[in-house]
């Protein structure tokens, strides 16, 4: 690489900042000429040297405050934004996550257990700083890490307008190839509302339990596939048995396992279009139908790219 | 980890597989490389079950036969797959099944052979199988490209190990979507005629009536 090129990389950083072209240029020329440093050792050398004399942040070099319209698909970034929405973590390593915004956008975001912050709260503006961008099920996502900071800001930060669809919400269609065990008609701890197989919690013992429907299993489409989690509301509407109709066919074959045989019977192998959320673990299904394609127009689409 | 996805391919390209993979440590998934380059460990299948029996009187192991428009599969369901087994009792044949299964590689003394260990087999219809066989055959189109472009590592390792005919795979799906496309277009001629009587009947009432 020229070293003017180095020159320009460096400025167009510090440019904001004050620092001159020749100043950049002087000090990359001693150490690449006087002293024989490689090019890369050099320019991290004065990036650094910069970074302390103006007194400037790193993070603000290294994750420069972004809109979030123009968030890539790496990288790091700092944004000013509102909690718009808090949703449920799905796993102990995860402190908060849900949806942030600002006027030009709204995107997912993840506080993980391990980076030791306070809590955000809804509709509380925050500058995030330093937080990491990454895609997960093709969605980008901010992740604060230990090394990001959030601090609450007074301002009130306004938000685009969130779609009626909720940003977040994602469309999967696929078959429904597993059911896994703890589905069906299921005991819950009163206190923890965790799974409490025979009236026993594992953090709680022997516990007074509540019954409740849903069904844990996979959706996968020939290339990709998830966990997913469906609740009563959903069931309900797509096999048309809620909590009571459950607890009935409990009570009339003797078991709870009738439920699940039951929704097997009708689910299992069966083309589903699902809506929901994308958490890290699950798909928490917030509508799902029997998908049914036009079969005959599909073929002749497919023959005529054969031809 | 991450559950390993129930893979599309019809009969024809997992019967004439016989390449294992074997990646890494004992617990390692195994996987079957197929001649158009899918590295494979779980299927899902829609097709008619053709067979079902008991290896053995008592041996509480029954083989089945599941066919696609391009050939059949063969699976062995036994008590470590007690779900399934549970299922596959109360479903009678010939009748449209959907199963997820594992792939397994048999040797023989002369050849190998694939055959599936279902772990959950259900009913199906056959809305459900005309989508298993269109998303079959656009996986298997995919893959015919892959291998043609030698797109990726495992495309060009099977072109290499099975020398694979592709014009022989394309005329394969080609064939089954053609089979696909007359059964709907007989399908809507019958539903034209049935609509025609209907119609010869309406006007054979209504003249009836100024008589
Ligand atoms: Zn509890």
């Amino acid at each position: 690489m020229r070293i003017e090129e180095l020159v320009d990389r460096i400025y167009s950083i510090f440019k904001e900042y004050g620092v001159s072209r020749k100043e950049i240029m002087d000090r990359l020329k001693l150490l690449i000429y006087e002293f024989k440093v490689p090019e890369n050792e050099a320019y991290t050398t004065v990036v650094n040297y910069l970074l302390k004399e103006y007194k400037i942040p790193k993070y603000e070099v290294l994750a420069p405050l972004t809109k979030i319209a123009e968030i890539g698909s790496s990288g790091r970034v700092s944004v000013k934004v509102k909690v718009i929405q808090l949703w449920e973590p799905v796993s102990p390593s995860i402190s908060q996550t849900g949806l942030i915004g600002d006027e030009t956008g709204v995107i997912r975001f993840l506080i993980w257990a391990k980076a030791g912050k306070p809590e955000v709260q809804e509709n509380k503006s925050y500058v995030f700083r330093n937080v990491v961008v990454d895609e997960f099920a093709g969605m980008k996502r901010l992740n604060v890490t230990r090394f990001s900071e959030i601090e609450e800001i007074s301002e009130d930060v306004k938000v685009a307008e969130v779609p009626a669809k909720v940003y977040g919400e994602v469309e999967f269609i696929g078959s429904l190839v597993a059911i896994h065990q703890n589905s069906g008609l299921i005991q819950r701890c009163s206190q923890c509302n965790r799974i409490a197989k025979g009236g026993n919690c594992i953090v709680h013992g022997k516990v007074k339990t509540v019954d409740d429907l849903r069904i844990r299993g996979v959706v996968d489409n020939g290339i990709e596939n998830y966990e997913i989690l469906m609740g009563e509301e959903v069931i309900k509407k797509l096999v048309g048995i809620d909590l009571e109709t459950a607890k009935k066919i409990a009570q009339e074959n003797l078991e709870r396992k009738a439920v699940l045989d039951e929704l097997k019977k009708k689910l299992l192998g069966k083309y589903l279009k699902i809506v929901g959320f994308l958490g890290v673990r699950f798909f928490r299904v917030t509508y799902a139908e029997f998908y049914k394609p036009n079969i005959k127009e599909e073929v002749e689409k497919i023959l005529e790219e054969l031809k | 980890m991450k559950r390993e996805v129930a893979r599309r391919v019809f009969a024809k390209e997992l019967n004439n597989s016989t390449h294992v993979i074997r990646s890494g440590g004992e617990k390692a998934p195994v996987y079957l490389l197929t001649p158009l380059g899918l590295r494979c460990n779980r299927v899902f299948v829609v097709g008619a079950l053709l067979e079902k029996e008991e290896t053995k009187p008592e041996s509480g192991i029954w083989r089945i036969r599941v066919s696609d428009p391009t050939g059949s599969f063969v699976g062995y369901i036994g008590k470590f797959q007690p779900e399934a087994l549970e299922m596959l009792l109360d479903i009678d044949y010939p009748s449209i099944v959907s199963l997820t299964a594992k792939v397994k590689v048999l040797e023989g003394i002369k050849k190998k052979f694939v055959i599936l260990r279902p772990e959950m087999i259900n009913t199906a219809d056959p809305d459900v199988r005309d989508r298993w066989i269109i998303e079959a055959a656009k996986c298997t189109i995919e893959r015919i490209k892959d291998v043609e472009l030698g797109k990726t590592e495992d495309a060009k390792i099977a072109k290499e190990i099975y020398k694979t005919d592709l014009e022989d795979y394309k005329r394969t799906v080609k064939d089954v979507l053609m089979k696909l496309k007359e059964e709907f277009e007989l399908l809507e001629e019958v539903e034209e005629e049935e609509l025609e009587l209907e119609i010869e009947e309406e006007e054979f009432d209504i003249k009836d009536l100024f008589e």
